[in-house]
């Protein structure tokens, strides 16, 4: 070889090697590689990290459940690795509107609505879209209740002893008369001082709840668990549904809640329907810092929440994730945790587990009107999109004044 | 060998040019290599930019959460101690919290700009009105900027009175409200109150019960109702007898403490800074009105702006949770607030809620419905209108010592209290003092002068001596002659120096506010010390002498100082 060729292979030797070096210094970390698909390389000290949005109802038990499951180290069996839970407190409208609107950064593994309807509105949107359901709805990714509550009547003790006197019983009717009566408590058979009639829902706009009374709401005036799009634009019921809202007593947009109701006391709030979980939870509170006790009162017309656990079916999350996010789910189905949901006020969905078993608030409370048992046969049926949205759209008109 | 030789040339020839040509690939592939690199060190500078605000110098995940100033001595100290508590992501690193005080109106365009993850202020209300414009803004009724909400701490709004002044009303045998306050001070002249500006949670809610009892309704109120004349004109009369606003129910408390009955008899503020005053040794009584009262219910929110990490998540868990704990709950107790947490007994031995406080643990008993939000903005709106006018005149320091950043900052700070006062009916004037006094623009409504004003500001000019008290004595002689009972009459002056020109003595001055305070429409003067040079003294008795206030400005907060005396207005 000569000496040109000599120097002709040094100098494609260097630049070779200043590419190498190059790609060297330049290439992201380890971490970050590329890997193809099939020949993952496992690092079974690298947890799976999996986040559920989670219905701020059922959140204080779904991240007590993540706590300790956190603690324990379960391990994905596929991997071997362990599983890391962030739990992302979010209202079910908000989740299902950021869901729709591609806003959810990073992406959740897993959702926990108040309700099934909710993710059924956001498939819905998604199947428009994608032309395919972003949440299942059977096989082994499909959503599972964790828990189930409902909606009852919260009412103060001297108020609730009022009500009857005047009116015999407690329901909306009784409440849509309290709430129209100009002269307030005074002409109800309570005290001047409690000043008029003020109801506790919540905002429907930002809290499932709120548009849960609606709907039960609809289900007493009509004395029927179904409601179409006609009835919820009669223009009769948008009338006496008016009267009744126009006593909230923030209209402001606030999201009136059972904490909202012990926080404030019947300063904002009489009576109002709320979620039998967040009742049972704060019937302590409510006596210590309150004169006057909450009484528990169940409707005719009962609004169901059944909090289904949904693992999001997207490219957005790993194999891996979703499959941790079942190992979750199951663990949330467990007794010992569903055992644990009694004590957050909150119905179990195992059979295993009675309702007025060990730690139950509902034989704690049953002093207070607490039931285990609910007739299940006046269940509100789930009201479809449009009766919703023209619900929505009534308040918004009619009672928020947007 | 000729031939040969003739060969060999060529061929040395070709060969350097396949070096050349080699070197220059090696000189393309290093130079596009290192502009590889600094692209690289480039992109990844842009994003640490981005992540700069999450994260801080040692890696620290920020949270800043804003917070409304009238609980900046509890706030801050709930956030040093979740600080030093050092609490951390599950890899180990700190999860901070950094506090940002704003008034709770400005918050809304703060979180809209994206300027922090979290807010604290005042009410619940200015939530749902920073909802509202976020749906407005993206077109969409269900997107929320505001996602989880909690509660740390609650405080009814009251009316603080001087006990003395409560019994004159009729405390504690009758029921006492708004109707009460406003009644007896249209009766009595001579009974001074205020409420802040509807910047704050207290001045709109103060503002709205006086909506409610103008427009004879108890809820259900409706735009039509802001706007029927007899309404309006009950408004009128009602903020007609408040003696000035203000930038906030805090402020008011500090004067209210450094100067005692004199300073006002009644005004509008949280319930939790009756219990403030009380401990500093005053007798205030929390009127509870029998109308119904709102609550200050300062909640911590998280919003959902762009780029809000996992982290920032975890921390707002985090400090929500340090909030809601025994420890922290019980400080909030300690505060003179109602904690969150239900168990603390707010009648409790330790409790501050208690009578010799002057509050009432038991009330309120009922609350005013609040409006929507349409109408609450109405409600701001009517409020600029109706509200008592001002007629006020700007006394500027314009003598040699202001030369350069001090006159040009000045400037910048008087533009900005001109453009901060929104109605057109309000008075304002202009007068600069330096060896002399000339009165650059009169007394006129903003709709009149407002470009006037401004032309002058930025006209003025340094140089000469300080003739401060002529410079006073001015604009006082020129409001007195006005004799307007309806308006504020108020003088705002500036100095940096010593009086040493005027021809009337501090004395004669002084003498001449309080006298013609007592016979004619009362002027206040509210006078800014600027820098370290400034005469506190003179400015002092100026405005003790006609019930106003002196305030230390410096060259980097005199445009904020002139920002907040805009809303005494």
């Amino acid at each position: 070889m000569n000496r040109t060729r000599w120097i002709f292979f040094a100098i494609v030797g260097m630049a070779v090697a200043i590419v190498v070096v190059g790609i060297i210094v330049l290439a992201p970390s380890s971490g970050d590689q590329y890997t193809p698909p099939g020949r993952e390389e496992i690092d079974t000290n690298q947890a799976v990290e999996i986040s559920v949005v989670t219905a701020l109802s059922i959140e204080p038990w779904i991240r007590d459940a993540a706590n300790q499951f956190n603690q324990d180290r379960h391990i994905l069996e596929d991997t071997g690795q362990p599983i890391n839970v962030t739990i992302i407190p979010m209202d079910g409208l908000a989740a299902k509107s950021r869901l729709e609107r591609e806003e959810m950064d990073p992406m959740p593994t897993a959702w926990i609505p108040d309700s099934r309807y909710l993710t059924e509105l956001v498939n819905a949107t998604f199947k428009e879209r994608l032309g395919r359901d972003v949440f299942l709805t059977d096989g082994e990714y499909r959503g599972r209740p964790v828990a189930i509550t409902l909606l009852a009547w919260g009412i103060y003790e001297s108020r609730a002893q009022a009500l009857e006197q005047t009116y015999g019983a407690i329901n909306w009717q009784a409440i849509h008369d309290a709430a129209v009566n100009p002269d307030g408590w005074d002409a109800l058979g309570g005290k001047e001082e409690w000043g008029f009639f003020k109801l506790a829902i919540s905002n429907p706009r930002k809290n499932v709840s709120g548009l849960g009374a609606m709907v039960a709401a609809a289900g007493g005036y009509y004395d029927r668990t179904g409601i179409s799009v006609e009835d919820v634009n009669s223009n009769d019921f948008q009338d006496w549904l008016a009267e009744i809202m126009s006593s909230m007593s923030d209209l402001s947009g606030g999201t009136y809640t059972v904490q909202d109701l012990a926080l404030f006391g019947y300063t904002t709030g009489d009576a109002g329907q709320l979620l039998e979980s967040d009742l049972l939870l704060n019937m302590e509170g409510i006596q210590t810092r309150w004169a006057d006790p909450l009484r528990i009162v169940y409707p005719q017309y009962v609004t169901w929440f059944d909090f289904p656990f949904t693992v999001w079916i997207g490219p957005e999350t790993t194999a891996s994730q979703k499959n941790a996010a079942l190992v979750f789910e199951e663990y949330l189905l467990s007794d010992p945790i569903q055992q644990r949901a009694l004590a957050y006020g909150l119905r179990p969905v195992s059979p295993n587990i009675p309702v007025d078993g060990t730690d139950s608030l509902f034989i704690r409370w049953e002093s207070q009107g607490a039931q285990t048992v609910i007739p299940r046969t006046t269940a509100m049926r789930s009201p479809d999109r449009d009766v919703l949205q023209d619900l929505l759209r009534f308040f918004d008109l009619r009672v928020a004044g947007r | 060998m000729p031939r040969s030789h003739r060969r060999a040339r060529p061929k040395r020839k070709q060969s350097a040019a396949v070096i050349g040509a080699l070197i220059a690939l090696v000189m393309v592939i290093v130079v596009g290599g290192c502009l590889c690199w600094a692209i690289y060190q480039g992109i990844s500078t842009t994003a640490s930019l981005f992540q700069e605000d999450s994260v801080d110098e040692n890696g620290a995940a920020i949270l800043r959460v804003a917070y409304s100033p009238e609980k900046e001595e509890m706030f801050v100290r709930l956030v040093e101690d979740y600080n030093q508590a050092d609490h951390q992501t599950a890899d180990g690193r700190a999860l901070r919290v950094h506090p940002i005080r704003m008034e709770s109106d400005a918050m809304l365009l703060g979180a809209m700009n994206g300027e922090f993850e979290a807010m604290s202020p005042d009410s619940s209300i200015w939530l749902h009105q920073l909802d509202q414009l976020h749906a407005e803004q993206v077109s969409d009724p269900n997107a929320f900027l505001v996602s989880q909400t909690r509660h740390y701490a609650i405080s009814p709004i009251v009316i603080a009175i001087w006990k003395d002044a409560a019994l004159e009303l009729g405390w504690p045998d009758r029921a006492l409200g708004w109707n009460s306050l406003v009644n007896h001070a249209l009766a009595n002249p001579d009974f001074t109150w205020s409420h802040p500006s509807t910047a704050s949670a207290s001045g709109l809610l103060a503002t709205l019960a006086e909506f409610y009892a103008a427009s004879g309704v108890t809820r259900g109120l409706t735009p039509e109702d802001l706007q029927k004349p007899e309404t309006i004109a009950r408004l009128q009369q009602m903020e007609g007898t408040v003696s000035y606003y203000g930038e906030g129910e805090w402020a008011i408390a500090q004067q209210v403490n450094e100067r005692g009955r004199e300073y006002l008899d009644a005004f509008v503020a949280q319930e939790q800074l009756v219990v403030w005053l009380n401990q500093q040794g005053h007798e205030i009584i929390a009127i509870y009105p029998v109308e119904g009262s709102l609550w200050e219910d300062h909640p911590l929110a998280l919003l959902e702006i762009e780029g809000l990490t996992n982290d920032q998540r975890l921390a707002f868990e985090e400090f929500a949770s340090y909030l809601e704990s025994p420890e922290a709950q019980a400080g909030v107790l300690d505060s003179g607030y109602r904690p969150a947490d239900l168990n603390l007994d707010l009648k409790g031995e330790h409790s501050p809620l208690k009578a010799t406080n002057g509050v009432n643990p038991d009330e309120p008993r009922t609350t005013m419905q609040l409006p929507g939000a349409q109408v609450i903005d109405q409600v701001r709106n009517v409020w600029w209108l109706i509200k008592r006018k001002t007629n006020v005149y700007l006394v500027v320091d314009t003598s040699g010592s202001m030369e350069g950043k001090k006159l040009f900052n000045v400037r910048e700070a008087l533009m900005t209290f001109v453009n901060q006062i929104e109605g057109v009916d309000e008075r304002v004037g202009l007068i600069e003092f330096w060896g002399d006094v000339d009165t650059l623009v009169p007394l006129d409504r903003l709709g009149n002068n407002r470009d006037a004003l401004l032309g002058a500001i930025d006209g003025l000019e340094a140089g000469g001596d300080t003739a401060l008290l002529d410079g006073v004595t001015r604009a006082y002689k020129e409001l007195q002659l006005l004799n307007d009972w309806e308006r504020i009459n108020a003088i705002v002056v500036m100095t940096d120096g010593q009086e040493n020109a005027s021809h009337i003595s501090i004395w004669d001055l002084t003498e001449k506010l309080s006298r013609g305070n007592q016979t004619g429409a009362p002027v206040v003067v509210f006078a800014i010390a600027y820098g370290r040079d400034a005469d506190y003294g003179t400015l002092e008795q100026l405005a003790e002498s006609s019930g106003g206030q002196v305030r230390e400005g410096t060259v980097e907060t005199i445009r904020e100082l002139y920002k907040i005396l805009s809303t005494y207005f």
